[in-house]
């Protein structure tokens, strides 16, 4: 029979084995590899988007912003296995309609993750979980999450939605190339990875589902390293918007504003 | 060579009467409820919480801190003896630790009910973000789990240097911990309504008077049903610590609630929070956390205030404000959307979500303190915790 004294020296050293153990993981290091080459980034035309976003609104007769479902978000739900609930707003892209006054036009925003250049989500995640691949795009480690939503809180742009139910249930197809996930983890837009890593190793030029699928090609995608891709050029010689750019976490997603 | 100071005979009690195992029968009947709620949880997914993609911490997170609070609270009235040097405490000093170290584990427990993938809870421990707060906390939570134990420890082996030393050192940890905590909230940025550097100073306040507010009624119910004999002054002593807690609490919230009004950019949203019925926030802070904390005060300056019930009734409408003022750190910051588009006058969609918990989080919640409790029982049944005499030590010199 063991004294109480024996379990509580026991109960103790257990619990300091286990805070120790946690300790060892601090030196934990991703090699670096052919990603590095790439700094992934995304450029918005507000006025395209408003244009589509309104005209179909006004086509299908859809007063709430939150209802519309343009081609972008079609395509990018059914990709990347995005559960389609009645109760929960999973989706990945949600589309904001903002106004300088009441009666002013209108313009509409299409959010995601802003993919940080200091990320905020990255910053707080207990387990690693969240980190930045070296093409700086934010991904999710499902394996690791452990579903405590700190990044959700942590996050300036409400960008990442949670299961709060078994996915399944709310799925019609599945894509077995797309993450498939369980309830109780994170889940967010990562520039469809899967789909530009395939492409990029096949030689082609990598395009997320969204920017692929937009019939007005409002969404500019490309890599930031290279000075003649087509969103470098557009940063450079456009006005464009950063979404809460105070706070510093320096977004890749940026809005162009003002149109040529 | 010191005074001598006379030892106080701790016992265990006798446990063996009706009255105590059928309070350990309710607290284990509430622990199964929870237990069911978690079940449920865990085969349903969290739908079944009141939490949505807008707010999705609530309840278990105001418990997390609610519980951590406590036990630092807990620890600090267990390190009073050692740290100044007041003997008089060292009636406490045992059950207080053994009390921390029992909420510790409840704080423990409702991160992990809370967590979406319990499966893969074992990442909580083995891998480690230096650059977050709460993954800094994860070791700190373990660790002052440790430290309660060798603090205990060394208490039961009377090794009265070693005591006083792991107090001092205790103490700072407890501090070190809830600090943490209140980083947890307070160092995010993102959020207007969470983020304050008065946040950690608050969770330290809080935590006296949480850990106390749970404490004093606790003390008084333990030593009336297991018929020990004690002194109520050493109970205002502690009931007058607390109120002095509250008092500062209620200085915070008042500095806290100007500079958020203060702010164009927060001030609609902060006034909107605690004037408009549209989320339940509203009377959780004027009526559960103000209300209840200026009744426990009043109920402290009273002519009763030296009264059992008197101390017993402030300690229990502390704790509940304490509760409260979790909840109101929490909610509301998520409940009123984020600012994505400064200087648009207009944005849709715009919706602030009321946030109601449900009946599990509400059972898992309550079945994570009443495991604290039940550990609590038996805990003064199977380790000599509890004095003989809860009085005054020069007291036990002249018996």
């Amino acid at each position: 029979m063991i004294s109480r004294r024996k379990f509580l020296v026991l109960v103790t050293a257990s619990a300091a084995t286990i805070a120790t153990g946690k300790a060892l993981s601090f030196g934990e290091k991703r090699t670096e590899s052919e990603l590095s080459k790439y700094k992934w980034a995304m450029v918005i035309d507000v006025d395209k988007c408003t244009k589509c976003v309104l005209d179909i609104m006004k086509k299908e007769g859809i007063d709430d912003i939150e209802k519309v479902r343009p081609p972008c978000i079609k395509a990018c739900d059914l990709a990347n296995n995005v559960p389609q609930s009645d109760k929960y707003y999973y989706s990945f892209i949600r589309f904001y309609m903002v106004k300088e006054t009441e009666d002013a036009k209108p313009l509409v925003f299409p959010v995601m993750c802003q993919e940080c250049e200091h990320p905020a989500c990255v910053e707080v995640c207990l387990t690693k979980a969240s980190y930045k691949r070296e093409d700086g795009i934010i991904v999710i480690d499902l394996h690791r999450c452990i579903g405590c939503r700190y990044c959700m809180i942590a996050c300036p742009y409400n960008a990442r939605r949670f299961l709060w139910e078994p996915p399944e249930e709310h799925l019609k197809v599945v894509n077995p190339e797309a993450p498939i996930r369980k309830h109780g983890v994170v889940m967010k837009c990562e520039f469809c990875d899967w789909k530009i890593d395939k492409e990029r190793s096949e030689g082609k030029e990598p395009k997320p589902v969204c920017v692929e699928v937009c019939p007005h090609k409002a969404l500019v995608f490309g890599n930031l390293k290279d000075p003649n891709s087509e969103v470098s050029k557009i940063i450079k010689t456009s006005k464009v918007l950063t979404l809460r750019a105070y706070l510093g976490t320096n977004p890749k997603v940026k809005y162009k504003l003002w149109g040529d | 060579m010191g005074v001598e100071v006379p030892k106080i005979d701790f016992k265990k009690i006798d446990g063996s009467s009706p009255g105590y195992y059928a309070i350990c029968a309710i607290w284990l009947i509430i622990c199964l409820i929870g237990v069911y709620a978690y079940i449920q949880q865990w085969i349903h997914g969290e739908q079944l919480t009141g939490l949505n993609n807008q707010v999705p911490w609530g309840f278990g997170i105001a418990a997390v801190c609610y519980y951590i609070g406590a036990s630092a609270g807990s620890l600090i009235v267990s390190a009073l003896s050692g740290l100044f040097e007041k003997e008089e405490f060292k009636i406490f000093s045992r059950s207080a630790a053994f009390f921390a170290a029992a909420m510790i584990v409840a704080a423990m427990g409702a991160i992990f009910t809370d967590i979406g993938n319990p499966e893969n809870s074992v990442n909580f421990l083995i891998h480690f973000n230096p650059t977050s707060i709460f993954s800094w906390n994860a070791f700190l939570y373990s660790s002052y789990f440790v430290v309660c134990c060798v603090y205990l420890l060394a208490q039961f082996e009377e090794k009265k240097f070693l005591t006083r030393c792991i107090a001092v050192f205790a103490v700072a940890w407890a501090i070190l911990v809830h600090s943490g905590t209140g980083g947890i909230i307070g160092f995010i940025y993102s959020n207007d309504f969470y983020h304050s550097s008065l946040t950690v100073p608050l969770f330290i306040i809080s935590a006296v008077a949480s850990g106390l507010g749970l404490l004093i009624p606790t003390y008084i119910l333990t030593f009336k049903w297991t018929k020990r004999e004690y002194d109520p002054d050493l109970l205002w002593t502690l009931t007058k610590i607390m109120g002095a807690m509250v008092i500062l609490l209620i200085y915070c919230f008042i500095v806290e609630g100007f500079e958020k009004g203060y702010m164009p950019a927060s001030h609609e949203a902060f006034l909107r929070m605690i004037t408009s019925p549209e989320t339940p926030v509203v009377y959780v802070y004027w009526f559960g956390q103000l209300g209840l904390m200026f009744l426990a005060l009043a109920i402290m300056l009273s002519p009763f205030r030296r009264k059992d019930w008197a101390m017993f009734t402030a300690g229990i409408l502390v704790a509940i404000a304490v509760f409260c003022e979790r909840y109101v750190l929490i909610v509301p910051g998520l409940s009123y959307p984020y600012e994505i588009f400064p200087g648009y006058e207009v944005v849709k969609p715009f919706h602030i979500v009321p946030y109601y918990p449900s009946w599990t989080e509400w059972a898992i919640v309550l079945a994570l303190l009443a495991g604290a409790y039940l550990a609590y029982c038996i805990g003064i049944k199977i380790f000599a915790l509890l004095p003989e005499k809860a009085v005054k030590i020069e007291e036990v010199k002249e018996k």
